[in-house]
């Protein structure tokens, strides 16, 4: 039986604007399980990386988070009295951030400080959210670089003398550092060469095995998430519309729009035949469509989906849908 | 019948100063040669990672940047030595889809301007309302409805609409090569295979060729034909896709295709990456033999002496490399 | 743009623009107030009324020393002070935006031999060789005193200029033009100039306000032009010089200052709604 190491729910985030609140993330559940890696997939515009940012509290205004909870009893358990991550104090707060709850964000291999050593930075983060000393953190740091494959011997670098690659992994070790229970990666293989995001993939596999962390994968590759991701929430316009189990959802998606996505990405292994892409463009947050979101761009749409909002439903054991077809 | 596009041993060389002590140099593009056909349309797919030189190849062609040496001759023409109005005959016939879906646009301007400008600068109508018709049937040819982009501002359309009124402008143009740098690359997935299936349109309806440019095989697999993969600067095979993705002959190439991850989570990658080998380093002692010998699990002494040649190892297939030989 | 949608863009750049088109309408009519005010004479001839009027219905602001009306002056100050801004604030701008492009454009030698060149204009003491050029030509004509204000205020639009013309050449728009067979010149008028118009009225704001300023100082010490020309700044100087304050008629003193102060402000919230208008929709498209 799958232990629940997240709960959240019915997330909303939404930014103040003149013209009135962008519905960011908009109403958005589920639960993350202990010990598997949850992808998190979506196209520009859907708001997966303001949902991570959310569950780190990490939303600054005009972005707000204006309903929501995610219980999260094995996270807070030894060091606060409420569950809920999005009600705890800023001090509670910053107890589990990092030694509990860990986050890469997109394109972090660039915000390495230019000016100091590696093994500096990770023994400066160690310090940060922990009580180690100085002594305890810096033989930690040889350890873990080995833990994401680079030589021991890069601690003494600065990062302008890494690739994009050994960056990446420089910044895996630092999230993993004081052994979370959980590790965010927001788009970790985006803007890297094609051989390189082979080897951060690999590297979360690792981490997640040797450290038995749960992982999130937030990303728009869907690739990525048939190679690493164990279950998959497919968010569009704010919403999620489809959760399954990986293979599931690419041998037998449900949604129209996972059907759309599934269908259009082009592969080397099988054979080549005509894709098909989903006609239309994603809808902004200043004007999501009434009823279901996709309902402009789907191809079986009934009259009911222009006005009512299909509620996401579990179909089957772990498979959840929000779609009138299955209603 | 002389091939369309002829390049013969380009080399491009960037000198960096490190330090006071001298300069450094990076040679984006070493003595790469390769050509198109002149009798059908074909559409070549150039691979390669950060660093390849694949981008400086595509501004050299477009003459946005000139070579250190070597020779373009376009239908038997050597571009390096045009005039100014074989430049602009040159220009009309080669013409250009850039990567950025935000950073074509000129923000000043609307929309209307990118597929105005082409015909008034090549004198495509002879009159305005010519131009409007030519404009309104461009954009129909890309499944644009001319309302909906026509008047707007560039903010005011997607990534994926905005890819496409670049097509709409190649169709006004009818350019014999189009360079497309990594077109799809910063646009939602959903919108790629409307992209992808345009130009393989233009190729059989209109004969117009293309040398694609990307990084992701799999969107160059799909458009099929020829390939040609690069390794800081050098050539390293190419010839027929098909054969290449399935048989690849280069170490680099192998290592290559074997990274794309496959979209079936019931073909997951089984062995581990190579963690230490898998980094390319740049350095000049690399130029003098082969430059993948450093992390080559193949590499011989040979290896070390000159660049291995371009040796047939099939039909329509070339490596450069010693294993061949 | 439509006056709304500026609006919309930036309250900050309509109500400066307001407040400086309010000063210049008045500067433009200026011989009909006058008229209005004090009916044929001259405002600058002495002995026209007696000195030191209070303020009254025919006087708004009294009388000076010499029996002139000084609610006259001030109009024939506000637009000699204008007219001596506008003029040192163009020249500058037009020297800095030359060189800027010509810098940003080109580059390599071009540049750095540019701004070599505009370092050495920023780190001369500008304000003792204007004293000291101010001081050799007795009585500068506007004109004259213009030009020289001018020669050591653009620098700063040059860098201003610079830096953008840099940041825009790279853009993939360019690239796009030239595969169009667009022309160098073309380029940089069709181009890039619509994308400089803001930084060139933000480069004209500062230039101008940079120029008043140092005329306001450069009269305050008793230089500055001769003859019949009266700027707010040696209205300022007059007032000051006479002792107005410690005679108790601030009505000569400040009323000169405000008008300076509403310039600043005004030429300032140019500044910043200019930033405030342009910079949003910039980042709209940029961000995607």
């Amino acid at each position: 039986m799958d232990q629940t190491l997240l709960e959240i729910r019915d997330m909303r985030i939404y930014y103040a604007t003149t013209l009135g609140n962008y519905k960011v993330v908009d109403g958005v559940s589920f639960n993350v399980n202990v010990d598997e890696v949850l992808g998190i997939a979506g196209e520009s515009g859907c708001g997966k990386s303001t949902l991570v940012e959310g569950l780190l509290r990490l939303i600054v205004p005009p972005g707000h988070i204006e309903t929501g909870e995610v219980a999260a009893p094995l996270i807070t358990d030894d060091e606060t009295t409420n569950c809920d991550l999005l009600s705890l104090t800023e001090e509670e707060f910053r107890r589990v951030r990092w030694k509990e709850i860990s986050y890469i964000p997109q394109g972090s291999m660039n915000s390495l400080n230019p000016v100091a050593k590696i093994e500096d930075q990770i023994v400066d983060t160690i310090l940060a959210h922990s009580s180690f000393t100085r002594q305890q953190a810096k033989k930690h740091v040889s350890e873990l670089l080995e833990v994401v494959g680079l030589s021991p011997e890069i601690a003494r670098l600065y990062p302008h003398e890494l690739s994009g690659g050994m960056k990446q992994r420089v910044i895996i070790a630092a999230a993993i550092a004081l052994k979370p229970k959980l590790v965010i990666a927001d788009e970790p293989t985006t803007a890297l060469d094609v051989t390189i995001q082979k080897m951060v993939l690999q590297t979360l596999v690792r981490i997640k095995k040797q450290l038995n962390c749960t992982i999130i994968v937030v990303s728009h590759d869907m690739p990525v998430h048939a190679q690493i991701s164990d279950r998959l929430v497919i968010m569009y316009a704010g919403k999620v519309m489809e959760i399954g189990p990986v293979n599931d959802i690419f041998g037998n998606p449900l949604h129209p729009y996972t059907q759309g996505l599934i269908a259009t990405i082009p592969s080397i292994t099988r054979e080549r035949k005509r894709l098909r892409g989903i006609p239309g463009t994603s809808p902004s947050p200043s004007e999501w469509p009434s009823g279901c979101r996709f309902h402009p761009r789907c191809e079986r749409v009934m009259e009911v989906c222009q006005q009512e909002e299909p509620k996401l439903r579990e179909v089957s054991p772990g498979r959840f849908v929000a779609c009138h077809l299955y209603l | 019948m002389p091939p369309l596009l002829e390049i013969k041993n380009l080399t491009k060389v960037f000198s960096t100063t490190r330090g006071i002590f001298g300069q450094g140099e990076i040679r984006a593009v070493d003595h790469v040669s390769f050509s198109l056909p002149g009798d059908r349309p074909v559409l070549l797919t150039m691979v390669g990672e950060s660093g390849s030189g694949k981008t400086t190849i595509t501004r050299i062609l477009l003459g946005l940047s000139s070579p250190t040496s070597g020779e373009i001759f376009y239908k038997g023409k050597n571009i390096l030595k045009m005039t100014v109005r074989e430049w602009e005959e040159y220009r009309k016939q080669v013409q250009v889809v850039f990567q950025d879906p935000y950073g074509t646009y000129n923000p000043f301007y609307k929309i209307d301007r990118v597929l105005q400008l082409p015909i008034r600068k090549f004198k495509l109508a002879s009159s305005d309302n010519k131009a409007q018709d030519l404009i309104v049937d461009a954009l129909k040819a890309v499944e644009l409805r001319p309302k909906d982009v026509l008047g707007r501002y560039p903010h005011q359309l997607s990534g994926g609409e905005r890819q496409r009124v670049m097509l709409a402008r190649l169709y006004l143009l009818r350019p014999q090569l189009i360079i497309a740098d990594e077109p799809v690359s910063m646009i939602d997935v959903s919108l790629r295979a409307a992209f992808l299936n345009i130009l393989l349109n233009f190729k059989d309806e209109y004969g117009m060729s293309c040398i694609f440019i990307t990084h992701d095989l799999a969107v160059g697999y799909y458009l099929g034909g020829q390939i040609i993969i690069l390794c800081q600067g050098r050539v390293v095979e190419m010839g027929n896709l098909d054969f290449i993705v399935h048989e690849p002959k280069h170490p680099y190439s192998q290592v290559l295709i074997s990274s794309v991850p496959p979209p079936d989570p019931k073909d997951r990658w089984t062995e581990e990456a190579d963690f230490k080998y898998s980094e390319l380093r740049r350095s000049p002692d690399l130029l003098v033999g082969c430059i993948y010998r450093d992390r080559c699990p193949f590499a011989m002494p040979r290896c070390s002496e000159a660049p291995p040649p371009m040796i047939q190892v099939g039909e329509d297939h070339q490596a450069a490399c010693y294993l061949y030989q | 743009m439509g006056m709304r949608v500026l609006f919309a863009r930036s309250k900050l750049l309509v109500i400066g623009l307001a407040i400086l088109l309010f000063l210049v309408l008045v500067a433009l009519f200026q011989p009909l107030i006058n008229k209005l005010l004090i009916g044929d004479i001259d405002p600058i001839t002495m002995g026209s009324f007696d000195s030191y009027l209070d303020p009254s219905p025919q006087h708004w602001l009294g009388t000076d020393r010499w029996g002139r009306d000084w609610m006259a002056q001030l109009v024939l100050g506000l637009r000699y002070s204008l007219v001596i801004g506008a003029l040192a604030g163009s020249v500058a701008t037009l020297i800095g935006v030359i060189f800027g492009f010509i810098a940003g454009y080109k580059g390599g030698m071009v540049d750095s031999t540019l701004r070599t060149f505009t370092d050495m204009i920023l780190v001369i003491p500008s304000w003792p060789i204007l004293v000291t050029l101010a001081a050799y030509i007795r009585g500068l004509s506007i004109p004259t005193m213009a030009l020289l204000l001018a020669l050591f205020s653009w620098p700063w639009g040059m860098r201003a200029i610079r830096s953008q013309v840099l940041s825009l050449r790279s853009q993939p728009y360019v690239d796009l033009a030239k595969v169009s067979n667009l022309r160098d010149l073309e380029i940089i008028f069709t181009e890039l100039v619509p994308n400089l118009l803001p930084y060139l009225g933000v480069s004209l704001a500062s230039a101008t306000v940079g120029a008043i300023l140092a005329e306001t100082g450069l009269e305050l010490i008793g230089l500055g032009p001769g003859g019949d020309i009266i700027t707010l700044g040696l209205m300022i100087n007059f007032s000051l010089g006479w002792g107005a304050l410690a005679l108790g008629k601030v009505e000569l003193v400040f009323p000169p200052v405000l008008c300076l102060i509403l310039i600043f402000v005004s030429l300032n919230m140019i500044n910043m709604g200019l930033e405030e208008a342009f910079n949003p929709r910039l980042k709209r498209v940029t961000g995607g």
